[in-house]
């Protein structure tokens, strides 16, 4: 690798929701709990504490799914205002060690350390100070990850949690990487797992035997990232001014769906994935709906509409619309929002009701 | 069907009924014009199912009557592009239209007339009849301010007010607000609201001159349409509910200042230049005889503008979105404008000075 190795660290709060809900009500502490929306609402799990986590209670999952699984689930109605402010200070922390800070959502940012000269240029003592002074000044424990690159860093700060703290130094990148197990590669979803563990690819070790023209042959352009990652190539900068424009999910299918039917019933599921994304990112003000459908031709069609709110029939009129476009089966389906741009969010509105 | 007429006496009710006509259809009889030709008259029809337009004219000759319907954006192009002054003759042969003059043929696919849409209204329950120029100077001072293709698609289109001895219109789309009245020598109990839709408003603005003839409106419960001498305009109406415009124009104002309008027009218009291009915010400093008006955008250029005006007050630091401004600022007519604020966060009125027959409601920008 070329010149001095990056230094990024991945800080990411733990259940940040519901830790911000437990230390402002004690009561709450020990007792499994999760915010969310109502079930009446075809509500989702936007985040959970440790004890709902035994219970098997996800984020993203459907909050109907989560009682059943946890009947004494408590669930608490989220208050975004109150996560921003928090999510505020802890921002504050981040710039206090570097301007180079790339927030991904209310509880979650990469920062550049590469030239910070305070703790003697140490990652480690600023990953410590970070978890600390977070923890001072908010009550919220974060787990950070250090290593040469955010994908890395991603992965590590996930390895110890909760209050963990894993560094990968240049050094140990390679073993690190050798045990890696492929799906802890960002971007390999269900689908490519499948595909990968078909070609008998378990581990990063395993995906490097794999020449690149194979893999750009069965993966298209990801395959060139499943490539690089496997050698720990991951060059993308910190990037401190990126406004977010859209949130969606996608899933690309086991087997294709065949018809209409089959792909309205892939459509809820996905839509309660997004309404819990949306959530994770603090409930901003939507613009428009899009979905996007990949036919088994690999023909890509999207559509979009203007809506504020994440309407199921709004997707499914879309859906409809999109999929009559070829009326094939289906390989991958996408639904997203576009969100209102933060220079649009300056103009005041006339009436109240508005965002 | 065989007819021919003058290119004059065609080109105006076939632009303005092919102005209804959408160029994207999903029904493609859509694209055309229905002409219908009797004995002394020739009626042009173009709908977008929503908005129907009928232009009739005089021919020069009827040898046999008949209709048909033909793409309308077409035959506009082939008449506007024929010399001025021609005679044009249509024929119907064989299921195509054929349209000569001078030493041209033209060959044009119709479509059955059977298959033309006819716009179903229901029965017109109120009667009356304004002024072609009140009308026209109502929609005119308004529609700008319409909303477009938003979700609250009661806020694409304009409300029209009727009640006795007063009509009024108000459209916004969320950020400013434009309403005007007129007094009208009309009788309407109940008064009547309804909400046209914003093509139809656009149209109907097209037919209307600024004359004191008659335009008769029928006020349905589902449509409107109105009658000129030589055009029947129908549009459907949006159902939905307004926003009551008095709750939004502001009474807090205390900060009074009267420019003039085409000088701040002018300023306003250079300082946009290096506004952010898409959400053109602009800052004005208000302060004791003087506004100092300032833009910058994302690659950090500036324009500043100073502008004489008439305040003594304290000073007012606001944003806008200078489009809005401008907007209002061209459709006022007085030489003189008033603007009323109250503080950064609160909307701004813009009226003639003392008030006149429209007011118009801005909300500001974070700065």
């Amino acid at each position: 690798m070329a010149g001095t190795p990056r230094k990024i660290l991945h800080a990411d709060c733990d259940c940040f929701y519901a830790a911000v809900e437990m230390r402002d009500n004690p009561a709450l502490r020990d007792v499994p709990i999760a915010v969310g929306g109502g079930v009446d609402q075809r509500g989702v799990i936007a985040t959970c504490n440790y004890p709902a986590r035994a219970f098997g209670v996800r984020s993203a999952m459907p909050t109907a799914r989560a009682l059943r699984l946890c009947p004494d689930l408590v669930l608490v109605r989220g208050d975004f205002e109150r996560y921003r402010e928090v999510s505020r200070q802890i921002q504050a922390i981040f710039h206090e060690l570097t301007p180079l800070v790339e927030p991904l959502s209310l509880d979650e940012a990469f920062l550049d350390v590469s030239d910070v000269e305070h703790f003697q240029g140490s990652a480690t003592w600023m990953a410590h100070w970070l978890k600390a002074e977070a923890l001072k000044r908010t009550g919220i424990t974060i787990s950070v990850g250090v290593a040469p690159s955010k994908f890395l860093a991603k992965i590590a700060s996930d390895w110890e949690k909760p209050d963990g703290l894993t560094v990968i130094t240049p050094d140990e990148v390679d073993a690190f990487i050798t045990a890696l197990p492929v799906n802890c590669l960002h971007g390999v979803g269900p689908a490519t797992a499948a595909k990968l563990e078909a070609m008998g690819i378990a581990t990063c070790e395993d995906l490097r035997t794999w020449p690149i023209e194979t893999l750009l042959e069965r993966f298209g352009k990801f395959g060139k990232r499943l490539f690089e990652l496997a050698r720990g190539i991951d060059e993308r900068e910190v990037r401190t001014h990126r406004e977010r424009k859209s949130i969606s999910v996608e899933t690309t299918f086991h087997h294709d769906l065949p018809d209409l039917a089959a792909c309205q019933d892939a459509l809820l599921p996905l839509i309660e994935r997004l309404a819990g994304r949306i959530e994770r990112h603090g409930q901003p003000p939507l613009d428009k709906l899009f979905i996007k459908v990949r036919f088994s031709d690999f023909t890509l069609t999207s559509l979009e509409c203007p809506s504020a709110t994440p309407s199921p029939a709004l997707f499914q009129r879309l859906l409809e619309q999109a999929w009559s476009r070829a009326a094939q089966p289906v390989r991958l389906l996408g639904v997203g929002v576009r969100l209102v741009s933060a220079d649009a969010r300056r103009q005041l509105s006339l009436f109240e009701s508005d965002a | 069907m065989k007819f021919s007429i003058s290119r004059e006496a065609l080109l105006r009710p076939l632009a303005l009924v092919a102005g209804v006509v959408e160029r994207r259809q999903t029904l493609p009889v859509l694209s055309n014009v229905l002409i219908q030709v009797q004995d002394t008259q020739v009626a042009l029809t173009g709908t977008d199912l929503e908005v129907e337009l009928i232009g009739r004219t005089a021919p020069t000759q009827v040898d046999e009557p008949g209709s048909a319907t033909v793409p309308a954006r077409k035959l506009m192009d082939i008449c506007k592009s024929l010399p001025e002054q021609s005679e044009i003759q249509f024929v119907l042969e064989d299921g195509r239209a054929v349209l000569r003059s001078g030493r041209s043929r033209f060959t044009l696919s119709t479509l059955p007339v059977a298959e033309f849409p006819n716009i179903e209204d229901g029965q017109g329950s109120v009667e009356l009849s304004l002024p072609r120029g009140t009308l026209k100077h109502l929609i005119d001072s308004t529609s700008f301010a319409m909303a477009q293709q938003d979700v609250r698609y009661y806020l694409n289109g304009m409300l029209l007010e009727l009640r006795s001895n007063l009509v009024r219109t108000v459209s916004t789309d969320g950020h400013r607000l434009a309403v005007c009245s007129r007094p009208a020598d009309i009788d309407v109990e109940p008064a009547q609201k309804l909400i046209v839709p914003r093509k139809g408003v656009l149209e109907l603005s097209r037919l209307l001159d600024d004359s004191d003839e008659p335009v008769s409106l029928t006020l349905g419960s589902t449509h409107v349409r109105a009658h000129t001498g030589e055009f029947t305009f129908t549009s459907k109406l949006v159902d939905g509910k307004f926003p009551d415009y008095e709750r939004v124009v502001p009474r807090n104002g205390d900060k009074v200042f009267i420019a003039d309008r085409a000088e701040l027009r002018q300023v306003l218009s250079r300082t946009s230049i290096l506004s952010n291009e898409k959400y053109r915010g602009v800052r004005l400093h208000l302060e004791e005889g003087n506004l100092r008006v300032m833009a910058n955008n994302p690659e950090q250029e500036e324009a500043e503008e100073n502008v004489a005006i008439e305040y003594s007050g304290p000073a007012l630091e606001i944003g806008f979105n200078v489009g809005y401004l401008i907007d209002v600022l061209g459709v006022l007519d007085e030489e003189r404008v008033q603007m009323t604020l109250a503080d950064p966060n609160s909307s701004a009125l813009m009226e003639e000075p003392g008030g006149g027959d429209a007011m118009y409601v801005v909300m500001p920008m974070r700065l």
